[in-house]
């Protein structure tokens, strides 16, 4: 009964197209939240969000693991992360209000072009946007397939990661402990030999120590 | 003449430079889309009231905008109405390719705008989601029996986890040493 839930609940009509529509109006309004929010920290638990009705619609397209893969991965994990970052860079130093600088005495036309100066990445943003969409509905002959995706799609998955596709997950694998060392190396910060008054801390002083028992082989 | 004041540029030439590329990247993109599609641009000046209806519900945003409205409200309900309209009357899979490219567009929009470090690392977070949609979409309606497309998100979550680590130890680096995030402010390697 479980297992079959959802797809029972998707073949009804429209409901996948409500569920749609609801999930993308949920995670736009979020994502406009994440790029708008003064406060940088806000817009950080915003994003769990979006990651949230992101993960919504891995479920509509019927892609379970990945669904609570992104909510354990991206929502808890990275969310928390950014958080954490946040806090350390202490964000409230930070005016985030760009300074924008208004001639009032130019000509209209030319007001015009440095409000378009201005906005460039916004109207780089939109072209793409308009690029994609042309390209998209330009094209209409997707291979697209009436099958259903199998019930058992963990089990597909699982057996091409250690079968077909071993090699990327080891290296997946390395690059996963590679960026934990280097994330470790970065963040650590400079070795401090001496304290604020010039003396030397208790490490060095333990290094120093000849019958250092840690130390002796 | 004495009154002109001199307009400072306000963006970084980091950041100019970043959108200059980004505008040449497009101009590209535009041409390679032509070529991927010939009929594409046809079609949208041609036979699509849905686009010059986004077109026209921009114009009466920004109108509404300059007359005194609320940004936020006029740019989300602009968003979503653009959204809405091109995607009501498409098939299911160009509906989640459409969510997919606006997403991308937005973390570019937030990627090349933000001047705090840590928001445009919350706008790459989102392209990557987008493209994760993609590559989900595309499993489930071209290929739903392998699943290859799961299977690249699976390494791209990967790589994004890898990606949010060193991003965020890069922006504690620098932190430690400039006492800023503001990528204004990053000029380590300028001449």
């Amino acid at each position: 009964m479980g297992q079959d839930l959802l797809p029972s609940l998707l073949s009804a009509p429209n409901v996948e197209t409500w569920a749609f529509y609801l999930l993308t109006t949920l995670s736009i309004c979020l994502a406009i939240g994440v790029l708008t929010d003064r406060v940088v920290i806000r817009s950080g638990f915003i994003l769990i969000g979006v990651f949230g009705t992101i993960s919504g619609i891995f479920l509509l397209l019927s892609a379970q693991f990945l669904a609570l893969a992104q909510i354990m991965i991206y929502a808890v994990g990275i969310t928390l992360m950014v958080v954490i970052a946040l806090m350390l860079t202490n964000p409230r130093l930070e005016r985030e209000q760009a300074v924008v600088y208004y001639d009032e005495s130019l000509p209209p036309l030319a007001k015009i072009f440095a409000s378009c100066k201005r906005n460039l990445s916004l109207w780089v943003s939109v072209l793409s946007f308009v690029t994609l969409y042309a390209a998209l509905i330009g094209e209409n002959h997707w291979p697209l397939s009436d099958q259903a995706v199998s019930p058992d799609a963990v089990k597909v998955l699982g057996d091409a990661l250690v079968t077909n596709y071993s090699i990327p997950f080891e290296f997946a694998s390395v690059l996963l402990l590679a960026a934990l060392m280097g994330a470790v190396m970065l963040a650590k910060g400079e070795p401090k030999n001496q304290d604020e008054d010039g003396n030397s801390t208790i490490v060095d002083e333990a290094k120093k120590q000849e019958n250092n028992l840690a130390l002796q082989r | 003449m004495q009154n002109v004041t001199i307009v400072k540029e306000p963006q970084s030439s980091i950041n100019l430079a970043l959108v200059y590329a980004l505008f040449a990247a497009a101009a590209v993109g535009s041409y390679a889309g032509v070529l991927f599609s010939p009929d594409g641009i046809d079609r949208i000046v041609a036979n699509h009231y849905d686009f010059w209806a986004c077109i026209g519900l921009a114009l009466v945003g920004w109108i509404v905008r300059s007359v005194g409205g609320h940004k936020g409200v006029i740019v989300t309900m602009t968003v979503l109405a653009s959204f809405i309209i091109l995607t009501l009357h498409q098939p299911m899979l160009l509906r989640y390719l459409t969510f997919a490219a606006l997403l991308f567009s937005m973390g570019l929009y937030g990627m090349v705008q933000s001047r705090n470090a840590v928001r445009v690392l919350l706008s790459i977070e989102l392209m990557l989601n987008a493209v994760n949609i993609n590559l989900i979409a595309f499993s489930r309606y071209v290929d739903p029996v392998a699943l290859k497309g799961q299977l690249f998100v699976i390494f791209v979550l990967t790589v994004a986890a890898a990606e949010a680590a060193v991003g965020l130890a890069v922006v504690l680096a620098i932190y430690r040493s400039r006492q800023t995030v503001d990528m204004d402010k990053f000029t380590l390697l300028k001449w």
